[in-house]
């Protein structure tokens, strides 16, 4: 470790004692504080990521803003003959299920919905309100999995609310 | 203190004798070696900075529990810090409290679950006083309650809990998920940094 000194410049001092170039720079406090630091770190370390998708639960009894009024109402239904997008426009897209999971529930189109929604927010740039209305036989991972596309779209602004 | 090599050495007082120390010290070796510690404090700098990334300040709100078995989503946000409601197969779990068994659930026909309302009003009450003081303390409360719950939970168990919830005055909704977003991100930097 002690290698690359630089040898000293000028060759007049011959008579000189040559000077040591070389430094021992004492790394002893370094590893410990690395090791603290290590330990630390392994304690307060977060392995496993997880995230949240915001909704709020239709029926809360917040007041509506004007603002939210007037945005377009746009329901996504989920049920187990697959999604339903409606707006108070008018508009009605069906989105029938794909067929069935090995556990007998429907498997969603959910990229034909995200194709859909993101449709639907270039004609309403300003629309960020969707409700998300479900079955009960719906199961949470396919309610995740509809809320992240609505998300995704650019949706952010979701309600969560029962079918019927 | 250095390691000394076993065999013949001479007494303190011999050590500078010509007649017998220098006999005995011939062809004694340095037996000091000098350890190479650069790669152990490159390696160690390595691992800091990995677990530096891993470090999360506001700690683990959710603990991933075995019986519960969270869905993936790409565009989560960071987790807050809100009671947590559990809902696995079996049962349902507020902060670590088993509030109510999902079978018992399934056969009792009303809306709301005593027991997690309750349980959510206290969370409720706690925080009231602790912000007791708050001149703003209205606007503050947010209402949030974390949800995690089994992917193979079905909606009328969620629907119930998030009816209870809203009861108690906890009316932002936050799903749990794995955040694949972040893994995506890494997997699509991983072959162009090649």
């Amino acid at each position: 470790m002690a290698g690359g000194g630089i040898p000293e410049q000028g060759g007049s001092s011959r008579g000189r004692k040559k000077k040591a170039l070389d430094a021992v720079i004492n790394v002893v406090p370094a590893i410990d504080l690395l090791s603290c630091a290590i330990a630390f770190l392994l304690f307060t370390a977060v392995w496993t990521q997880i995230s949240r998708l915001q909704a709020q639960s239709q029926g809360s009894g917040l007041p509506q803003t004007a603002e939210q009024q007037k945005q377009l109402q746009v329901t996504l239904s989920l049920t187990e003959k697959g999604m339903q997008l409606t707006t108070s426009a008018g508009a009605a897209i069906d989105l029938p299920s794909l067929g069935r999971s090995p556990d007998g529930g429907p498997v969603y189109d959910v990229k034909s919905l995200a194709e859909k929604l993101k449709q639907l927010k270039t004609e309403y740039p300003d629309q960020s309100a969707i409700t998300v209305a479900v079955d009960d036989a719906v199961p949470y991972a396919d309610l995740v999995r509809a809320i992240d596309t609505c998300v995704g779209a650019g949706l952010a602004g979701i309600a969560v609310s029962a079918t019927g | 203190m250095p390691i000394v090599q076993p065999g013949k050495r001479p007494a303190k007082r011999f050590e500078k004798s010509r007649l017998l120390g220098g006999k005995i010290a011939k062809g004694r070796r340095n037996v000091n070696a000098e350890l190479n510690v650069v790669s152990m404090v490159d390696m160690m700098t390595m691992l800091v900075i990995f677990l530096l990334q891993q470090f999360s300040a506001t700690g683990e709100v959710l603990f991933m529990q075995k019986d519960i078995k969270l869905p993936d989503a790409q565009h989560g946000q960071a987790i807050e810090v809100a009671p947590v409601v559990a809902i696995s197969s079996a049962q349902v779990v507020v902060t670590g409290q088993k509030v109510a068994d999902v079978a018992d659930l399934e056969r009792d026909g009303s809306f709301s679950i005593a027991a997690l309302e309750e349980r959510l009003r206290d969370e409720k009450k706690r925080w009231d006083f602790i912000h007791q003081n708050d001149p703003d303390k209205d606007k503050n409360w947010k209402g949030d309650v974390n949800i995690q719950a089994d992917v193979k939970v079905p909606f009328r168990i969620v629907k119930r809990v998030m009816y209870s919830a809203n009861q108690a005055g906890y009316f932002n909704v936050n799903f749990a998920t794995l955040d694949q977003g972040n893994i995506q991100a890494f997997s699509q930097a991983k072959p162009s940094a090649k």
